[in-house]
């Protein structure tokens, strides 16, 4: 039944083994997660747990197309359902669809699980995957995701519980695409989002934007024996240490985003830990290289060498995050280019490019704000760095709210975020490809564009990985986003939750710790 | 009350709602002007052209900005306040809960701090120059010099982390119970008085000084009155202005200035709403907000400016 | 013995006039407006400096006061900064407070429409909620520190034009100020001579007030954007960035807080002596 294509892909997702639990190299903080290692402890059913994430605002929303946050992806995957979802290997597992193969990596076959139900009991069926997918290339949903949507150039139901993708170009990746929370499943013709009705371990019985959301056990969900909470509740605190004393005074048991410097209070106290998670994250220092200062190769060189990577790790984020190479692919990756040398901070290196370049008294603002993590600090030592090798740099700080219209690209240097994409693929093509609206500096590589939509097909896992090799390389010598650091995630959590886990997709399990935590008495 | 305090009123009122009209037109034009809108905000880091062209059709931003404020004048007649941008929820349900809580916690916090303002500020006026006075002008300006959030987080490390005395998180707390409800606003209310006090205490102090410094005090003084009864009846009367201008400022931070308390104590107040409103463009739940905390500064204003005439005879016959 | 001249020698008996806690504000003031204009001439190191030092480090004899969240010297983060807090905010609160004073003034003299009419443009300007406000002087004119400075002053005057304002009116209606007007004395003498005497000590206190709240309030417009960039900072935003030592028992989150109330402390001990002394009254009904 599966088909040779199949089980290739298999093997190629079996290697990407990112599972922070197996890279105990890297230095992990995963307390609590010991007794999971040596003894694998029952899980009991029942109990409240009360979590906090980190936003909160009136634009919460159930609707899986508009989700924008991390808050709503948790929420999200509490009440909803994919077709695959992410391993904490990063690979596509069977979900909602039982099973997926393709041929060519063109066309699609999803065949759904039988006997799922939603909430209300209503039956799932091929035409609600169909809808979910669909309305993400209606320009009226307004969907996050629109881009990605628009590879898919039909989406039918074959019948009942198949449903067949056709997409514009061979995308290997597409199954780990679907399991992402913007492509979560909800009915057929829902309109209003506001009541959750999809097939995931909770049922939604509050949601109040700006406040909380409720979520008691769904009995029929589709995992037997999951959920173990009877309810889980969800705040968004937007303040850090709100959030903090609130798990430190007892009032929550979760809570996500905890802020590095607040790492070793939590591990000070007996009843809390703290699990760090290695994930993709990053903070860009972006250089747009279609215009001054940006198009002088030796400028971008010379800041390239400037970023005290080591310092930001070690200050910014207090030791919970990675040192990067300039390229958006972290060292535990399976495609990572090990070949390329680690480029270190060198403040004489840096002055050879700015004599080279003639760039005496060349400069311009930083622009940064604060929730970005580490632009603000990372900011303050480049720009004295750069001012002491002849640069003219100023910091210039804006407010958070509009950054993303009003500045993100679109000054001469200016910092990004870039949350964890479960594909390198979706990441490039996101980020990189020169026709991207999100391409952040600027720049037009052909030999990267081509060798993109060639690995989109590719097959064979050791060309796709000198491909993706080549591709990092390219970012590193030759594009305007330099990345200093990758930043961790931090969760803090009460000892008695039991079954957290790292998933490098995101924090708190990759947003869906709701369905594998459980509480000891 | 007499007929002239009456004219005033009405006029006040009348006047009051052009105010509140040139405000409203004022507030939705310059955000208008703000840089971004409610669909870029919507999609932020994954705007495309279409998409926001779409949602702004969705939001009616595509209007003409003249005619969206007359359609939204026009809702207010006739009680609709709109839906909000940012949620699809319409405006009266997400501020409902709200308003409800900023009062609460606005009226529990002056219910506090006027009296003691008042009697720390009589007290240092009488007693000026003393010792007592010294000590009392340096805990009030030390109080005040310390940055709210500074307070509130050494507040919740010490009495909810430490000491378990109360919760962290306010919102969460059982507030039926007296004992709860006391747990719960203790802290809040602890932080909010310390920032407002200092101004009741220090303008109660320095215009009771000013009266007290006067050449009619003086004379009563040497007519043989007791202090405390030129206090009470004759200098206060006179000092009413002052002071109560004083509350009215200081009472209109409650309700709207709060959002580094809301937020550290997760307080589900309208000052986030408003705060959080602003940020997303969501003009909505902004122009209401703004109306909304505009009614009760005007409120506020009207009272003082009532308290100052009453208490002021020679200004009622004017 | 050569006498000093003047002007040293007038300061030297105002000083000595002042009782004990008005001599202690008065030195605190002066060092700390001393510390405003020559703080980046003795500060050890530069603003930016970020050496090899630990965050959050503890007092030693390379950094007197520890280290900042980023490794910095906070000694001279905050010499530099009195600055901007200092300078800054003396700059919006005289403007704050003179503007609303006069206007206050102006208008209750005036009297009739124009005082009704002042008086409900500044209630206007008092409700326009100050972040929206703030977020469109950014975005018009730019976040440099003039800018800074008037949208603080913007923000504060209205208060101080209330409280003046009621004042003004309560003492407008005296019998000495009708006298004088039946006199023929010219708005600018009745402002002036009898009824600003009468009210520049509850200013004075509010002076100082409306000082420390914009000392407060310049944090969170240098978070917002506006005026004061990173690295450079006022004692207000080296609070807010050093916080989150607070839990480790860093003394960084409190030095600038202490520069912050020493400064209010001094300048309203000061304020205070000069405003409860006895002073030359002016006497009622003499011109």
């Amino acid at each position: 039944m599966t088909s040779n294509f199949t089980v290739k892909r298999r093997d190629i997702l079996k290697m990407m083994g990112v599972g922070a639990i197996a890279s105990t190299a890297s230095g992990l903080l995963v307390l609590g997660d010991a007794a999971h290692a040596q003894a694998a402890p029952m899980p009991k059913r029942g109990g409240k747990l009360r979590a906090a994430s980190s936003n909160s605002s009136v634009s919460d929303t159930l609707d899986p197309a508009k989700g924008s946050n991390s808050s709503d992806y948790i929420r999200q995957f509490m009440f909803y359902s994919g077709l695959t979802e992410l391993s904490p290997k990063m690979r596509a597992e069977p979900a909602l669809a039982e099973s997926f193969e393709s041929k060519d990596g063109v066309n699609w076959t999803f065949r759904l699980r039988k006997g799922v139900t939603f909430h209300d009991g209503k039956a799932l069926t091929a035409q609600d995957v169909v809808y979910s997918l669909s309305r993400h290339k209606l320009p009226e949903t307004g969907s996050k995701v629109k881009v990605l949507a628009d590879q898919f150039a039909e989406i039918k139901a074959v019948d009942a519980s198949t449903v067949q993708i056709v997409l514009t170009g061979p995308n290997v990746d597409l199954p780990s695409i679907l399991g992402t929370s913007h492509f979560l499943i909800v009915q057929d013709g829902t309109k209003d989002f506001g009541k959750g009705i999809g097939t995931g371990p909770f049922k939604c019985t509050e949601f109040t934007p700006a406040r909380r959301s409720v979520g008691v056990r769904n009995p029929n969900f589709w995992k037997p024996g999951k959920p173990y909470l009877d309810e889980v509740e969800l705040l968004g605190l937007t303040d850090a240490s709100a959030r903090l004393n609130g798990l430190l005074a007892g009032d929550l048991q979760l809570i996500s985003s905890v802020q590095s410097s607040d790492a070793q209070r939590l591990m000070q106290s007996k009843k809390h830990a703290v699990l760090e998670t290695k994930a993709g994250m990053y903070s860009d220092l972006i250089v747009r290289v279609d215009g001054a200062p940006g198009n002088n190769p030796d400028f971008v060189a010379a800041m390239r060498y400037l970023q005290p990577r080591e310092r930001i790790v070690k200050t910014a984020l207090h030791g919970y995050g990675t040192i990067a190479n300039d390229h958006p692919v972290p060292p535990w990756h399976p495609f990572y280019a090990t070949g390329l040398p680690q480029r270190p901070y060198d403040p004489e290196r840096a002055k050879f490019h700015v004599k080279k370049g003639k760039l005496q008294g060349v400069g311009g603002e930083l622009v940064c704000s604060e929730p970005i993590e580490g632009s603000v600090e990372g900011a303050q030592l480049l720009q004295q760095s750069g001012n002491q090798i002849g640069l003219k740099l100023n910091v210039r700080r804006v407010p958070y709210d509009g950054y993303w219209s009003q500045h993100w690209m679109k000054h001469p240097m200016s910092y990004g975020s870039v949350n964890p994409r479960p594909t390198l693929d979706m990441l490039f093509s996101q980020f990189y490809m020169s026709s991207s609206r999100w391409n952040e500096s600027g720049w037009k590589n052909e030999q990267f564009d081509q060798l993109l939509v060639a690995s989109r097909a590719e097959t064979d896992e050791a060309k796709r990985k000198k491909m993706y090799g080549d591709m990092q390389v390219l970012i590193a010598e030759h594009c305007g986003t330099i990345v200093p650091a990758f930043v961790s995630f931090l969760d803090g959590y009460d000892r008695k939750v039991k079954g957290l886990e790292s998933n490098p997709m995101g924090m708190l399990m990759g947003y869906r710790f709701a369905e594998f935590v459980w509480l000891e008495a | 009350m007499n007929s002239f305090v009456l004219k005033m009123i009405g006029r006040r009122i009348g006047v009051g709602l052009l105010t509140l009209l040139v405000v409203s037109a004022l507030i939705f034009f310059m955000s208008n002007l703000l840089p971004g809108d409610a669909a870029q905000v919507a999609l932020g880091q994954s705007a495309t052209p279409e998409t926001v062209a779409a949602l702004r059709k969705q939001f009616g931003l595509d209007q003409p900005v003249l005619w969206r404020y007359f359609s939204w004048l026009a809702g207010l007649v006739t009680g609709n306040f709109g839906v909000s941008y940012a949620s699809s929820i319409p405006v009266r349900t997400i501020v409902g809960d709200r308003i409800v809580n900023t009062l609460m916690l606005a009226s529990v916090s002056t219910a506090v701090s006027v009296p003691i303002a008042l009697i720390v500020g009589i007290v240092s006026a009488i007693y000026r120059g003393s010792r007592l006075d010294r000590v009392l002008g340096v805990l009030t300006m030390s109080v005040v010099a310390v940055p709210e959030f500074l307070v509130a987080s050494l507040a919740v490390m010490l009495f909810a982390v430490k000491l378990h005395w109360v919760p962290a998180l306010s919102f969460s707390a059982d507030t039926s119970t007296l004992i709860g409800f006391l747990k719960a606003y203790s802290l809040p209310v602890l932080v909010l008085c310390c920032v407002v006090m200092a101004q009741m205490v220090r303008m109660t102090r320095a215009a009771l000084i000013n009266q007290l410094d006067s050449a009619y005090v003086e004379m009563a003084t040497l007519k043989g009155l007791r202090l405390r009864r030129i206090v009470l009846f004759h200098a206060m009367a006179n000092v009413v202005g002052p002071i109560v201008n004083a509350m009215a400022l200081s009472l209109s931070y409650l309700l709207g200035g709060v959002i580094i308390v809301e937020t550290i104590f997760s307080y589900p107040g309208l000052a986030t709403t408003f705060v959080d409103a602003v940020s997303n463009r969501d003009l909505p739940v902004v122009q209401f907000c703004v109306l909304f905390f505009s009614v009760c500064y005007l409120l506020l204003l009207l009272l003082a400016d009532i308290f100052t005439i009453v208490f002021n005879p020679k200004l009622r016959k004017s | 013995m050569k006498r000093l001249p003047y002007a040293p020698r007038a300061l030297w008996r105002f000083f000595l006039s002042l009782p004990l806690s008005g001599r202690i504000g008065l030195v605190i003031s002066l060092l700390w407006i001393f510390i405003a204009l020559f703080g980046s001439m003795l500060a050890p190191y530069g603003m930016e400096d970020v050496s090899n030092a630990s965050a959050f480090g503890p007092p030693s004899s390379a950094y007197w006061l520890g280290t900042d969240y980023l490794g910095r010297d906070l000694f001279t983060r905050i010499l530099v900064g009195a600055r901007y807090s200092i300078g800054l905010a003396l700059a919006a609160a005289l403007l704050a407070s003179i503007c609303g004073t006069l206007l206050a003034l102006l208008a209750t003299v005036i009297g009739h429409w124009f005082d009704e009419i002042v008086s409900r443009l500044v209630d206007a300007l008092l409700i326009t909620p100050s972040k929206i406000f703030a977020l469109l002087m950014i975005a018009i004119y730019g976040s440099s520190l003039p800018v800074l400075i008037l949208t603080a002053a913007v923000t504060y005057m209205p208060g101080a034009y209330r409280i003046a304002h009621a004042q003004a009116v309560g003492l407008n209606a005296m019998e000495y100020v009708m006298v004088a007007r039946m006199r023929g004395e010219s708005i600018w003498h009745i402002a002036s001579r009898e009824i600003l005497p009468n009210m520049i000590h509850p200013m004075m206190a509010d002076f100082g007030l409306r000082f420390v709240y914009i000392i407060l309030m310049l944090s969170g417009l240098s978070f917002l954007g506006l005026g004061v960039q990173p690295p450079y900072a006022d004692w207000g935003s080296l609070v807010r960035e050093n916080l989150s030592g607070l839990f480790d028992g860093s003394p960084a989150v409190v030095m600038p807080a202490l520069a912050i109330a020493t400064l209010t402390i001094g300048t309203n001990l000061l304020i205070d002596s000069l405003t409860s002394r006895k002073r030359i009254k002016i006497k009622e009904g003499q011109s």
